[in-house]
Order: structure tokens, then sequence, then C-alpha cells
């Protein structure tokens, strides 16, 4: 039984938990340490709900290296031209101002979980009680013949913020008229999973409103299906016509390989030659800090216990976010943050006595297909046989109104702004 | 029983603080108005259980709300009522 349905909060009994949560554990003791690293929807989330509810009894330190988060979530629309980088851009002020967080501006570059300490690029030993992992992911360089990450200016894979965005939209400005934009899409499971499809729809949507109408893009897909397809293609086929061409293997037969250098890309049954662009997004695995601390022993991402979101190699440690295996749930945003706040529920309960509820998560997608026309999928989950499983989801629906569109976008806009401001203030 | 009942309110205020963050993921803690997402801050009590036991019986439309609303007891919707009535909205 888990310490989260042991103490579980049922009617009167809150008032005592409610009671300690303003109490440090044991009156007099130095405050618990808890150390975060990552400061993206899964750590910078964690570390303000901890801090927030840990009712002063915990010191949180947040381990990030770059001083301004870039978000992944929302990037296609900067490609798109719905937005400018800037707005994708958020700092950690609020963080440390209003609830006492010490930022550690260092990588992180170690974990010793034998003496509990996480080990900075600047040699400093931060020791905790309670580690938060939410390292995102690192790529898999070797997962398309020909590619590595010397050939991710030539051929940008994007999957990541910062220039490799900003080279996507620059490349797709320079497609001339006729050109062919080639996507080699991902293997499951990976960050974002509707995300190369909106992308697609990106480039297609300022392609055509600046007049190249000849110009195609082409996703070569490893998977037989991808998300919301059954929305994404018969919304291609209105907005764009046959610009956008999907092929799943058994029609590709296989990337075989690709020429950085010549702009080409071989699968088993045609060359692509002098590719106006590649866009090459390979298969990915957890941030190497958690796979270097031994969390992720299979398959490249970090197994979690579906009721508290702790790693299943040390209940000392939580896995957040891209990094860990969420079970139905998808690699988002969304998700992260919602993660995040199981993780703070657990930890505020296990080091200041807060109050601990029945887990349950929930999560939305929303992709933006072209101006004014977004969809979305979404779903609530429960740890259920030893895995997060969806309990109930719901999806956008093909032929659906311009109207329900409209208003799909507006939430994806509005929910952009809200949970930006749920993470980073 | 006045103790029960200022145990019962601070309860319920633990819940509500509890059940806001599946909220304020896409609703702002400010109450901050945006086309899109409305704001549920500073609504009264008995409305905002009204509205969210709508959802839950799948008589108002909205996806996500209806999938968030499914798995909320009338005691939770309540708690949520009474925590985000209880704030004003910001400019």
């Amino acid at each position: 039984m888990t310490q989260t349905r042991r103490h579980l909060v049922a009617g009167s009994g809150a008032i005592l938990a409610a009671a300690s949560l303003c109490m440090p554990a044991v009156l007099g003791q130095a405050k618990a340490r808890v150390v975060v690293v990552g400061g993206g929807p899964g750590g910078a989330t964690a570390a303000k709900y901890i801090a927030r509810d840990g009712g002063g009894a915990i010191a949180v330190t947040l381990v990030e290296e770059n001083e301004t988060y870039q978000s992944c979530f929302h990037s296609n629309l900067y490609v798109g031209g719905f937005k400018s980088y800037e707005q994708l851009l958020h700092r950690y002020d609020a963080l440390t101002a209003t609830y006492g967080i010490t930022l550690a501006r260092q990588r992180a570059v170690r974990i010793d979980r034998d003496t509990k300490a996480v080990l900075l690029a600047d040699g400093t030993r931060l020791p905790y009680d309670r580690l938060v992992l939410s390292p995102g992911i690192d790529l898999k360089y070797d997962s398309v013949p020909g590619w590595s990450q010397d050939a991710e200016e030539a051929m940008p894979h994007g999957w990541k913020p910062g220039r490799q965005t900003q080279l996507i939209r620059q490349k797709l400005e320079a497609v001339p008229d006729g050109g062919t934009i080639v996507m080699i899409a991902p293997p499951n499971p990976y960050r974002c999973p509707p995300g190369p499809y909106e992308r697609a729809s990106m480039f297609a949507h300022v392609l055509r409103t600046t007049g190249r109408t000849k110009a195609r893009v082409v996703i070569l897909d490893p998977k037989d299906s991808f998300s919301k397809q059954g929305v994404f293609m018969p919304d291609w086929e209105k907005r764009y016509g046959s610009m956008i061409e999907w092929l799943a293997p058994r029609v590709h037969d296989g990337i075989k390989s690709v020429d950085p250098a010549k702009g080409t890309v071989v699968t088993g049954f045609e060359t692509y030659e002098n590719c106006a662009f590649v866009n090459v997004i390979p298969a990915q695995m957890a941030g190497a800090i958690a796979r270097e601390a031994g969390l992720a022993p299979a398959g490249g991402y970090c197994a979690i216990d579906p009721a508290t979101m702790k790693s299943t190699a040390d209940p000392a440690v939580f896995v957040l976010g891209d990094a860990c295996i969420a079970g139905d749930m998808p690699k988002s945003a969304f998700s992260a943050n919602n993660q995040a706040k199981v993780a703070a529920m657990v930890v505020c309960s296990e080091l200041a006595g807060g109050p601990a509820f029945p887990t349950r998560y929930f999560n939305t997608c929303w992709s933006l297909v072209a101006p004014d026309d977004a969809i979305k999928v979404g779903g609530r989950y429960e740890p259920r046989d030893g895995r997060i499983a969806a309990t109930e989801t719901f999806i956008s629906q093909p032929g659906e109104s311009d109207e329900v569109r409209r208003q799909t976008q507006a939430e994806n806009m509005a929910w952009y702004d809200a949970i930006s401001a749920d993470i980073f203030t | 029983m006045f103790w029960w009942g200022r145990a019962e309110a601070a309860g319920n205020e633990v819940l509500g603080r509890h059940l806001s963050a599946e909220c304020t993921a896409c609703h702002q803690l400010s109450g901050k108005s945006v086309t899109g997402i409305p704001p549920i801050v500073g609504w009264p009590e008995d409305q905002f259980t009204a509205v969210l036991a709508s959802y839950g019986r799948k008589e108002r439309g909205g996806q996500v709300m209806q999938a968030i609303a499914a798995k909320l007891s009338h005691g939770d919707m309540t708690a949520l009522a009474a925590y985000f009535g209880a704030l004003s909205p910001k400019p």
C-alpha cells in the first residue's frame, strides 16, 4: 500500500492534515531538502507547488542552466507565423521571488543516489531528501541512417527549443515554389505525439499563404498510424488539397538513409533528391541525467509508480514529463504539469505532513491545422494495474463546424497563457 | 458543533485548494479574462456548483469540462466553488 493511500484524507480528518500543513515535520529540525532538476513544465511546476504547499518546512532548489525557458509547446505556432519567438520565452523570477525557490543556474551533471546528492557542473553538491527529475528528452542521433548530431544544421530536428526551432522556420522560408519538404517522423514513444503533424500543417499553411502552392510536404512515418490521424487527414485535404502527403511504412518500405550534404532521402520505394528541406525528427529517450542515474534500465525511459510518480528504482526520486513512462498519458507539457502536481502532493505529504488525496491525472493536447482551425485530444487517467491508464478520452471529430474549430483554437491560445502562468508565476 | 463546523470548513478548503490545481492548468488563478477559456474566480458558489454538475451530467457541452466534471463528487464541486468563490479577480 502506498503512502498516498495510507494517508487518504476523508471528511473531518482533513483538519488534522490541514493543521500540520503549516508546520515542519519535526519542530526545530532543519528544513527538508528537495532538489528539482529541469525547469520545464514538469520541474518548474513541481518546484512551485512543493514550495507553495510545503508550509515553510521544505527548502526547494531548482536546477536549471538556462536563464530563460523556451517552450516547445506552441513552437509550431511560431513556425506557422502565429506567434513570435519572444512569446515562447518565460523567466524564473516569479518562482524565486514569490515562493522562495532557490534557482541553481547550473547544469546537473550526475546524481549520486547512494548519498542522495546532485552534482552540478561547477562542482557544487546538492544533498536531497527527495529528488524530482524532469530532464525532458535526448535525441537518438543514430536512429536514422546517415543522420547524426553533425547533420542537425543541414537537416534540423526542431524537437528541442532554441536555434533548432528557428532553423526550421528559416529553412521553411527558403523553400522554393515547387520544392519538396521531407519530414521523417519519429517512432513511438516521443515528445508531443501530434506535434509532427501539426508542424506539417504549419508548413503547408505558410507555403500556401506565400504563393508557393506547387511546393509539397512529404511525411515519411515509421508508424502505421498517428495521433489524431482521423481528423488531421481530412482536414489536410480540405485546407491544403494534395500538398501534404503522409506515407506509412507499408507504402515507403522503410527509411534506408539520408544524405545531409545532398539533401537526399532514400526509402525502400523511392529516392527524394534535392529536397528543399529535410526535417529529421529522430527517436527519443529520457534525458541523460536520468538514464545515467540508472533510472531507465530498458527502452530509454524511466518507469514510475503510477500512484506517486516515484521512480520504481528509487523511492526518493520522482521522474516527471517526457522522461518517464506514463502509460496512456502522452508526453506533453500538460501531462508534465499535471504529473508534477501529483508528485508535489506526495512530497509535501511525506516531508511536511500535508494531506494526500487519491491520485488522478488529466491531459489535453491541442493542434492547429489552419488559421482558426484547431483540433484536440485528451483524457482522464488513473493508476490501474501498475500503470497510468486512461479512464475517459475525447477527441475532435472530422467534419466539425468552423465555429467549433474556431472555439477550439481560442481554447488552445488561452490554455497556453494559463498553463504558462501556472508553471512560472 | 461550532468546532465541527469550522473543521469541516477547513477540510473543505484543503480539498478545494488541492482540486484547484487541476483547474489552473487552463483557468488562470488571477481570474484574468481571456477569449477561449472563461475565468472561474469570484463566482457565486451555487452557480459554480450548478455549472460543474451540468457538465458532469453531460448536459452542458464541452469535451474537456465534461471529462473533468465526470469524476468530481458533489463535495468536490462545492469545495471548488468555495475555493474559487473566495478569490477576487486581479486585473
